[in-house]
């Protein structure tokens, strides 16, 4: 009988640091279709419609970078502040907050025109983000209660304020009793960048906090502190670095970065607030953070390829029926086998040959 | 008198689905393990535990199945935490996002159709009395809980191995010098909650709404691990802990119900109210004292033995 044994490295393997994500999603691809296949669907149709299909489809790119960039924004933040231990994953509800107070915005300058219109919003959209991270950072700091725990639960109150805003003070006069806002005027829209598409201006904005955000985290005594106070606590202390001021610049940078999605989503791609805002990209941004190996780089490509899934998980419900909470699924997966193979970072698979005498181990 | 013991009964059934889960969870956090994915096997167990109560008609059959899912989820957490070391905290968010996805696409072909909520398990005779109601009208789960909070305290306070598994969740390192096995220890604990989140899940098709629909625990499995601190890991404290967020939740369906006081707050603030409670619940405890001295003091960490 063949037998393994775990063997401990002598220093993490950076190979296997960048080789786990790649070789999480391959896993998942394969695991993928043979579990659809086993539970009656076209596990191999299922698998190349959802991976492939939104890349070799030209048409489909410019879904895949909408999709994208909230997925790359929230993720660079969640990434930074997991860096530094904090478990953020109220991200849906700073989220939501960024696009409310992007919509007040709106609301409140309907009508006019100007061009400072949108650079107000996205103020706001940063701030909303920031002021409702900063309740987990201060109950956090203060008293010691878990952020994960507070930040969540914000997050299920924020859709609650959703439903109120729409169905009450901001509901659109004209909706014909629809629960939503009206549509925002022409300035507070997002701007297209390329004519003809719908790639509007979050895109490269999504692309450009990713690499602000790497040239922080590896350059500057912001970054050095952050994966300092994350991965030794103790020396952080040691060498000055209070632990709650780091505590709250990752809330608030990552509740921030949340709320400039929330921003750019109800500017962009809603144009309006509706109920159905509140799309997952707060929790799916938790893997693609993972996926990222918590490296704002390493978020561009797990944000693409988390679009990758919901792009072609709409392909997969339309071509072979797949039902859309298959997405989760193939999200899940990913993240499961990434964790699984982390282990290969600190530690070796060796095979054991059962025969040899107790003194050659 | 009627309208408080309706009230009464329909906290007794908000309350039973997370008392059952958060034991579960304490069981698990005892043993040093933190499993936040409570929520992911609670839709998984609500999944299974409807789907055989939609086929079968046997509510028991259906609340055993809902268990065997949420043991076999717990195993997915169990394998990647204990025996891969991977990180408690993401591997327990992966299997709630896991559990959110499988229920949504085992469940997207029963949305809509109505199954049969479970009876009471006495005789009807016996609850005619109003006063009489209010002991036995309940069904199974209800009475399952209380005797597990009974339990969960006995095992782990009266018992040799309650005793072992506070040890693991103590000192992983001093348990394993002695010869215990901190891995399988924690297996068990986390098949134990894995089971009770599943009938926790289950609870709610067969207790609380009669139909499939998707996420329909809605943070429930948050509330529960959120109690167990709440209770500061003592399960008699959880049952007190669950039916003060049963009642809260209760006054949500009466505000909703319209008439009277409670409808003039907006109802959204009323649905909001569970969670917007468990962050003041949480403040207030630790105001009272640091939340955390009580917590056991290998949660979370992975075990690594150091031969």
């Amino acid at each position: 009988m063949m037998q393994f044994r775990l063997e401990k490295r002598r220093e993490p393997s950076q190979l296997m640091v960048y080789a786990t994500p790649v070789a999480a999603v391959l896993l998942t691809m394969v695991v993928g279709a043979i579990i659809f296949s086993l539970i009656g669907y076209n596990g191999v149709g299922a698998v190349r419609e959802i991976f492939l299909t939104p890349l070799t489809n030209a048409y489909k790119w410019q879904d895949l970078g909408i999709k994208a960039a909230p997925l790359i924004i929230i993720g660079v933040g969640l990434s930074i502040a997991y860096r530094a231990n904090v478990w953020n994953i109220g991200a849906e509800g700073q989220y939501v907050m960024g696009g409310l107070a992007a919509t007040g915005v709106a609301l409140a300058t309907y009508g006019m025109t100007g061009w400072w219109i949108l650079p107000l919003m996205l103020i706001a959209g940063v701030l909303g983000g920031v002021a409702y991270a900063a309740i987990p950072a201060l109950l956090k700091t203060r008293l010691n209660v878990n952020e994960i725990l507070t930040s969540l639960m914000l997050t299920y109150a924020s859709v609650q304020l959703i439903y109120y805003l729409i169905r009450a003070p901001w509901k659109d006069p004209m909706g014909m009793g629809f629960p939503q806002t009206r549509l925002f005027s022409e300035a507070a829209r997002l701007p297209t960048i390329i004519p003809g598409t719908i790639v509007h201006l979050g895109v490269p904005i999504a692309i450009l906090v990713g690499l602000v955000a790497w040239f922080v985290m590896t350059r500057t005594i912001f970054g050095y502190r952050m994966r300092v106070v994350g991965a030794a606590p103790h020396a952080a202390r040691y060498g000055g670095f209070s632990q709650n001021k780091t505590i709250w610049m990752a809330m608030l940078v990552s509740g921030g970065l949340a709320g400039l999605a929330g921003m750019l989503e109800v500017a962009g791609p809603f144009q309006r607030m509706v109920p159905g805002f509140p799309t997952n990209y707060g929790f799916t941004a938790i893997i693609v953070a993972f996926l990222g190996r918590l490296n704002p780089l390493g978020v561009i490509f797990a944000g693409i390829v988390l679009a990758i899934t919901f792009v072609g998980g709409e392909v997969a419900q339309t071509t072979i029926g797949l039902p859309n909470a298959a997405t989760g699924i193939f999200q899940a997966m990913m993240l499961f086998f990434l964790l699984a193979g982390d282990i290969l970072i600190n530690y070796r698979l060796r095979r054991v040959v059962p025969q040899t005498s107790a003194g050659a181990a | 008198m009627d309208i408080t013991l309706a009230i009464l009964v329909t906290v007794v059934g908000a309350s039973t689905p997370i008392l059952i889960a958060a034991l579960g969870e304490l069981v698990v956090e005892r043993s040093g393990v933190l499993n936040l994915g409570v929520e992911g096997m609670m839709l998984i167990g609500a999944i299974a535990g409807f789907v055989v109560q939609f086929h079968t008609g046997n509510p028991y059959l259906a609340l055993l199945c809902g268990a065997l899912a949420g043991t076999a989820a717990s195993l997915i957490f169990g394998f990647l935490t204990l025996s891969l070391s991977a990180n408690q905290t993401a591997t327990g968010l992966a299997l709630t996002i896991f559990g959110t996805g499988f229920s949504a696409l085992a469940g997207s072909s029963y949305s809509a159709r109505p199954i049969t909520l479970m009876q009471p398990l006495f005789p009807a005779e016996l609850a005619t009395h109003s006063i009489a109601r209010v002991v036995f009208g309940y069904s199974f789960p209800v009475y399952f809980s209380f005797f597990m909070v009974a339990a969960t305290w006995y095992f782990l306070h009266r018992t040799r191995s309650g005793l072992i598994l506070r040890a693991v969740g103590e000192n992983d390192q001093s348990a394993h010098s002695i010869g215990y096995s901190v891995i399988g220890v924690r297996y068990l604990a986390v098949m134990f909650g894995g089971a009770m989140a599943g009938i926790a899940g289950a609870c709610f098709p067969l207790l609380l709404t009669p139909q499939w629909a998707e996420r329909m625990t809605a943070g429930r499995g948050w509330i529960a691990v959120a109690l167990v601190v709440f209770a500061s890991w003592k399960p008699l404290r959880l049952l007190a802990g669950a039916y003060l967020f049963g009642l809260v939740m209760t006054m949500e369906l009466y505000a909703k119900a319209g008439g009277g006081p409670l409808s003039i707050i907006p109802s959204e603030l009323w649905a909001a109210l569970p969670y917007l409670a468990t962050i003041a619940v949480l403040v207030l405890i630790s105001i009272r004292r640091d939340a955390t001295t009580n917590a056991p003091a290998c949660l979370g960490k992975p075990f690594l033995p150091s031969n």
